[in-house]
């Protein structure tokens, strides 16, 4: 009987089906065996930081001198042992735009943000948050996606303490998830981006998969920050990627950074090799994204505590001035948010957010100003030769059902009817337009029929 | 009769008539009554919950057949059964009583119910639901599949009680994301099967690992499910029942089910050339038999065995039967019509607007369109399970049902034709898997490992589960440390495999007559026949032509056309034998079973005339070579017998038995007839004399040839029986092949071959 690898070989050949399943292959040659674990370096290590105790241990032997150039030491706890990264900031540290410490000025303006959790979250308080980013070795939250690295961030008395903790094979996991699930009991806001979706149903897997059982860490509130990031800038950002984002609206940037979607073919030769040197630039990459957090954190907060135009610049585009309205507006800032219509409203010439905001205003039967910003929008329409009719129809909407003068809602009608067949012969006239064109034609007619009436 | 419009008052004054009209009954082999059945009742149980006593009865079920009784018994005794009764003998109640018994007794228990298809999940939901509401019982139940929207996916997740769905979403979707599962998985109770026979070949053997991989996350949630299985009529219910769950299983038989008279014509078509032993085609009896039936306002169900023949059968059944009462409708359906267009003909049949369809054994599995009252089988199934689960389509409780088996002149369908008691005393197929198929089983270990790490001395299936797991870590998926081993890879392996062999590989077919639109597929292995260039692809009817085949892209560009021939291809193969496992020797013929490399490549195609099937030309194919690694079985005939014959002979010979044992041998392989291939070489490479071999058409082998391997000299004998009976003078299709194939002495060189190597023959 031929062995197992040699059947493999020939019935992948019939099957044309390609080696390694589709996984990726990490040192691209492939096929070769692991190599020979180094020698621990024995002694030739400085002792742990002293007063963490913790993190010291005085039984297992001393780390690989790689391990301690990258400030990595030993944490062992009552579910095993990993390695674990410390780093800390004075709050005083400037972040891009930000100081660590404005945290604490508007942290608790952040419970608007929140969801999930149990009930309605009370004001946070900085020090009870927790800033949370994975790197995984997969994507998507399957059972085979494994966090090899959690890095959390807080704070605590004058600093801002980031922890990464990292598992040198998969059987670590347990201890990394143990020193987390310690770190999330004391504080219940949990701080990422992309986490409600991502790194916490990721996370609840693992605890189940590691024998934690479904209620080892209660729901937090989220504050997650893709969703406003999302609000406020979908329209005006290229991209919501967190690096995209801090580097247009935070000021940061990033220098050598190893790109998130490289880290886990750098753990996988980890994995291989056991050279702890490349994993350098995750863990870096990794801290700037607790930073990033912690400096979103700041922008939201300060957006919800009236710091706009004193904490955080005025956006310069006013479809941002439009977005961040709305967005306070749902948020309950309502006054924030009507200083920034107003400041839109004043605006000379119109623009794009014309209509969203007068849908807001029509919304919440602010008809005053929806009526102005829809005869600015139709005047611009019909000067510029915009191609829609959309304010007009607004227009012709609002005279009749609520100004009930006909003969003016007749007027911008026609008006509309004028611009759509102006726009019909631009492009491809399709079955959308002609639909458009019809419904103009009816309100047209009952309108005629309604102001005919009147007259007679 | 009423005079005036030739139609009668029921079936049974029909076939009345039909037995005093010789032109039909001089082409009549055998006429099986089967008497009306009786139905055999057990009181409900003692113990059944009052509130789903009270559901029954409201339903009108006042006592259970017997069937259903025992299987409610076995089940709270803690056994796993598997339930086999034919069509509509009540066979879901089985299964249903048990759960809808657990779950009235603590609403916390859990159920799964699988089933191989969508569109038989949904009208499972739709009988719950029922039954449920009749209990005024909070019992939720939910399909989860593809078209679940992912807004009630978590609801279903976390309160679902029953949650219905297949195993290819339980395989992509629900083991690799457990943990968002751990309420069904902590309290499961049942898992339920139906339509096992469906789990067969490469299909069941995927499947029956995904249930290894359902077992092991069960285990790791602390449950211990019971299985509840149903199938259709085979041979081997218990076996692969066990086979399939890994577990014992209580086989659940005593059908109590009445049925009424049924009627089984075996019917073969009239000889048109004595002298090549060619008959009239089967299509066109079919489609006459049909016609009859559907004149009679009766409805009737036609199958067919490909694709093509259904569209065939469609389009002379809508011109010969141009007015229906009622403006009723034929329609056509099979595999490659859109579900949507599938959903609309099942309810029309249900309802009764459709009264005749034709069909491949697509609407063979429990899709429910009601009972019909007559059945024409166009050519024998292949399969006495599949013959019978086709002809279970006419039947109802009480009344009468007629079945037709149109003979068409291959030689199985001769043989089943000529020998009616063999197909009516004979216990219907095996279903056979091979869950241990290296290829499959090594796929399903990366998924399970990907589910949860594998732990030293955990067994998955019958190879050494550590040699796997090292071979993965060398392929650098998996990951060792200490005596566990763990997924370490970016990819999601069940997304690289397809529980249905090529299912993922399906060539979209698209017309391009006006503007563009897919009407419809057929998977990769069809392809190379079915839509190369040139070749008529019909679809509901219309012939279109392929234009462009994008083999990469598995496109095909086809347009409207109205031509009078139908397309046919040829393939040419290679084989060559790498690996022998098994050796047998009988009377002077050396076995041999192992693994073997074949390469088969679509050389011409040819034209064929509609109604007459003459030959109206030919062209080449170009498509690249498909190279396949599988296993086979061959045996060798002597040198001295190939001496005796000399080379053109024994070619003659060896073709002719070749073709005889390639029709008889689904006889004992309950197998799609394309799943098994036979290749004669007179002087084969390997064995170095003339030799036939057979090979498993899937990599890896799915245990066809082994079967056929053990089952040797019956199947010699089968052939050399088929040869001496048939009635043809020196070969026709019915036996060796017609004499253009294997010559004017074929049929005796054939039959010499055999007698010579006889082995306990009479």
């Amino acid at each position: 009987m031929s062995s197992l690898r040699e059947r493999m070989n020939r019935l992948r050949g019939s099957a044309g089906a390609q080696p390694g399943g589709g996984g990726a292959s990490p040192n691209g040659t492939g096929g070769g065996q692991p190599e020979c674990r180094q020698p621990d370096a024995a002694g030739a290590v400085p002792a742990p930081e002293a007063g963490d105790l913790r993190h010291a241990d005085s039984v297992s032997p001393a780390l690989d001198p790689a391990w301690t150039a990258l400030g990595v030491t030993r944490l062992v706890n009552e579910a095993g042992e990993c390695l674990v990264r410390r780093v800390d900031y004075p709050l005083d540290h400037r972040h891009g735009f930000h100081r660590l410490d404005e945290l604490d000025e508007c942290a608790h303006a952040l419970a608007a943000l929140c969801s999930g959790g149990n009930g309605p979250a009370p004001a946070p308080e900085a020090e009870r948050i927790l800033f949370l980013d994975l790197e995984t070795t997969g994507l998507g939250v399957g059972a085979g996606n494994v966090p090899f690295m959690t890095g959390i961030g807080y704070v605590e008395g004058d600093r801002f303490v980031i922890e990464q903790t990292l598992i040198r094979h998969p059987a670590e996991e347990r201890a990394m998830l143990e020193e987390l699930r310690v770190k999330l009991a004391e504080r219940p806001y949990l701080a990422t981006y992309n986490g409600r979706t991502f790194d916490w149903p990721l996370l609840k897997g693992r605890f189940i998969m590691n024998g934690f059982g479904r209620s080892a860490a209660a729901e937090p509130w989220h504050l997650d920050f893709l969703h406003p990031s999302r609000s406020i800038w979908r329209n005006t950002l290229a991209s919501l990627r967190l690096s995209h984002v801090e580097e247009e609206r935070l000021g940061i940037v990033r220098s050598g950074d190893v790109p998130g979607s490289m880290a886990p073919a750098i753990y996988f030769r980890f994995l291989q090799d056991e050279d702890p040197e490349p994993l350098g630039g995750v863990f870096r990459h990794n801290e700037l994204d607790m930073l990033s957090l912690a400096c979103l954190a700041i922008r939201f907060g300060r957006l919800l505590s009236g710091g706009l135009g004193r904490h955080v610049p005025l956006p310069e585009e006013d479809e941002e001035l439009l977005r961040t309205g709305l967005w306070l507006d749902r948020m309950g800032c309502a006054e924030e948010a009507e200083a920034l219509f107003e400041r839109l409203a004043g605006r000379e010439t119109a623009g794009p957010w014309c209509l969203p905001l007068a849908a807001r205003d029509k919304k919440c039967g602010n008809w005053r100003r929806a009526v102005l910003l829809w005869q600015k929008a139709a005047l611009a329409a019909e000067r510029q030769g915009w191609a829609s009719g959309e304010a007009h129809i607004e227009l012709s909407m609002y005279y009749e059902h609520r100004a009930k003068d006909y003969k003016q809602a007749l007027r911008y009608a026609s008006a509309a009817l004028e611009l759509a067949a102006r726009r019909a012969s631009l492009g491809r006239f399709d079955a959308k337009k002609r639909a458009e064109q019809d419904a103009i034609r009816r309100r047209i007619e009952r309108l005629t029929k309604k102001a005919g009436r009147i007259e007679a | 009769m009423n005079r005036l419009t030739g139609k009668f008052d029921n079936l049974d004054e029909w076939l009345n008539d039909l037995r005093s009209r010789p032109e039909i009954m001089n082409n009549v082999t055998h006429w099986e009554t089967i008497p009306a059945r009786e139905a055999v009742y057990a009181p409900l149980p003692r113990g059944l919950h009052p509130k789903l006593e009270a559901a029954l009865r409201a339903k009108g079920i006042d006592r259970l057949y017997s069937h259903q009784a025992s299987a409610f018994e076995a089940v709270l005794a803690g056994r796993n059964i598997v339930t086999v009764t034919p069509t509509a003998s009540g066979k879901t109640l089985c299964y249903n009583l048990p759960v809808l018994q657990a779950l009235l007794e603590d609403n916390s228990v859990r159920a799964l119910y699988l089933f191989p298809t969508k569109a038989l999940a949904q009208d499972q939901v739709a009988e719950l639901q029922q039954l449920a509401d009749l209990m005024e019982a909070d019992i939720k139940t939910h399909t989860y599949d593809g078209d679940t929207p992912p807004t009630v996916r978590q609801a279903i997740r976390n309160a679902g009680h029953i949650v219905v769905t297949n195993p290819d979403m339980l395989h992509a979707a629900i083991l690799p994301h457990h943990t968002k599962w751990v309420k069904l998985f902590e309290n499961v109770k049942y898992i339920v099967l139906d339509e096992l026979h469906a789990y067969r070949g490469v299909f069941g053997s995927h499947v029956a690992n995904v249930i290894r991989r359902l077992r092991r996350i069960c285990r790791f949630y602390g449950s211990n499910p019971i299985f509840l299985c149903a199938s259709a009529t085979i041979d081997n219910p218990g076996e692969h029942a066990e086979r399939l769950i890994g577990d014992k299983v209580q086989v659940i038989d005593n059908n109590g089910a009445p049925s009424g008279e049924k009627h089984f014509i075996f019917y073969n078509p009239p000889v048109v050339n004595q002298q090549l032993g060619i008959r009239r085609s089967s299509v066109l009896e079919t489609q006459r038999l049909a016609a009859m039936l559907l004149r009679q306002g009766v409805q009737t169900i036609v199958f067919a065995r490909s694709r093509v023949r259904v569209e065939i059968l469609l389009t002379y059944l809508q011109d010969a039967v141009k007015q229906l009462p009622g403006g009723k409708q034929i329609r056509g359906y099979r595999g490659g019509y859109l579900p949507k267009q599938r959903r609309e003909i099942e309810r029309g049949l249900r309802n009764g607007e459709i009264l005749g369809v034709v069909s491949t054994n697509a609407l063979e599995l429990g899709i429910d369109i009601g009972q019909l009252q007559a059945c024409v089988i166009n050519g024998y199934p292949g399969t006495i399970a599949s013959t019978w689960q086709q002809s279970g389509r006419a039947g109802r409780r009480h009344g009468t049902a007629v079945t037709f088996l149109v003979a068409s002149s291959n030689p199985l369908d001769q043989y089943v034709i000529q020998n009616p008691e063999f197909f009516l005393n004979r216990p219907p197929e095996r279903a056979l898997i091979h869950p241990d198929n290296l290829l499959i089983l090594i796929d399903h270990v990366k998924c399970a490992a990907y589910e949860l790490p594998f732990e030293k001395g955990e067994t998955f299936g019958g190879e050494k589960l550590e040699d796997m797991l090292e071979f993965l870590v060398e392929e650098q998926v998996l990951h060792r440390v200490k005596d566990r081993w763990y997924w370490m890879a970016q990819s999601f392996p069940a997304n690289n495999i397809s529980l249905r062999s090529a299912a993922q590989e399906n060539f979209v077919i698209i017309d391009i007559t006006n503007g563009s639109r897919v009407i419809g597929e057929v998977d990769r292995f069809s392809a190379p026949t079915l839509i190369h260039e040139e070749a008529i692809y019909i679809h509901e009817g219309v012939q279109y032509q392929v234009e462009k085949l994008d083999y990469p892209e598995k496109k095909a560009y086809v347009r409207e056309v109205s031509v009078d021939y139908f397309t046919d291809a040829n393939m040419a193969v290679e084989l060559k034998v790498l690996h022998v496992d098994r050796e047998k020797e009988s009377g002077g013929i050396v076995r041999q079973y192992g693994e073997v490399m074949v390469n088969a490549r679509p050389t011409i195609f040819k034209k064929i005339r509609l109604r007459t099937h003459e030959n109206i030309g030919s062209g080449p194919i170009h498509l690249p070579e498909e190279e396949l690694h599988t296993s086979g079985y061959w045996f060798s005939f002597s040198e001295e017998a190939a001496a005796r014959l000399g080379t053109n002979a024994m070619q003659s010979a060896l073709l002719g038995i070749a073709n005889v044992l390639i029709h008889i041998a689904p006889l004992y392989l309950m197998c799609d007839p394309f799943d098994i291939r036979v290749y004669p070489q007179v002087k084969s490479v390997h064995m170095k004399r003339p030799t036939i071999y057979f090979y498993d058409r899937y990599p890896g082998g799915i245990g066809l040839s082994e079967r056929l391997f053990e089952l040797h000299d019956e199947l010699l004998e089968r052939a050399r029986q088929l040869i001496r009976g048939c009635t043809c003078l020196s070969g026709c299709p019915a036996c060796v092949g017609p004499i253009e194939e294997v010559g004017l002495l074929g049929k005796s060189q054939a039959l010499q071959l055999l007698e010579e190597t006889a082995v306990g023959a009479p």
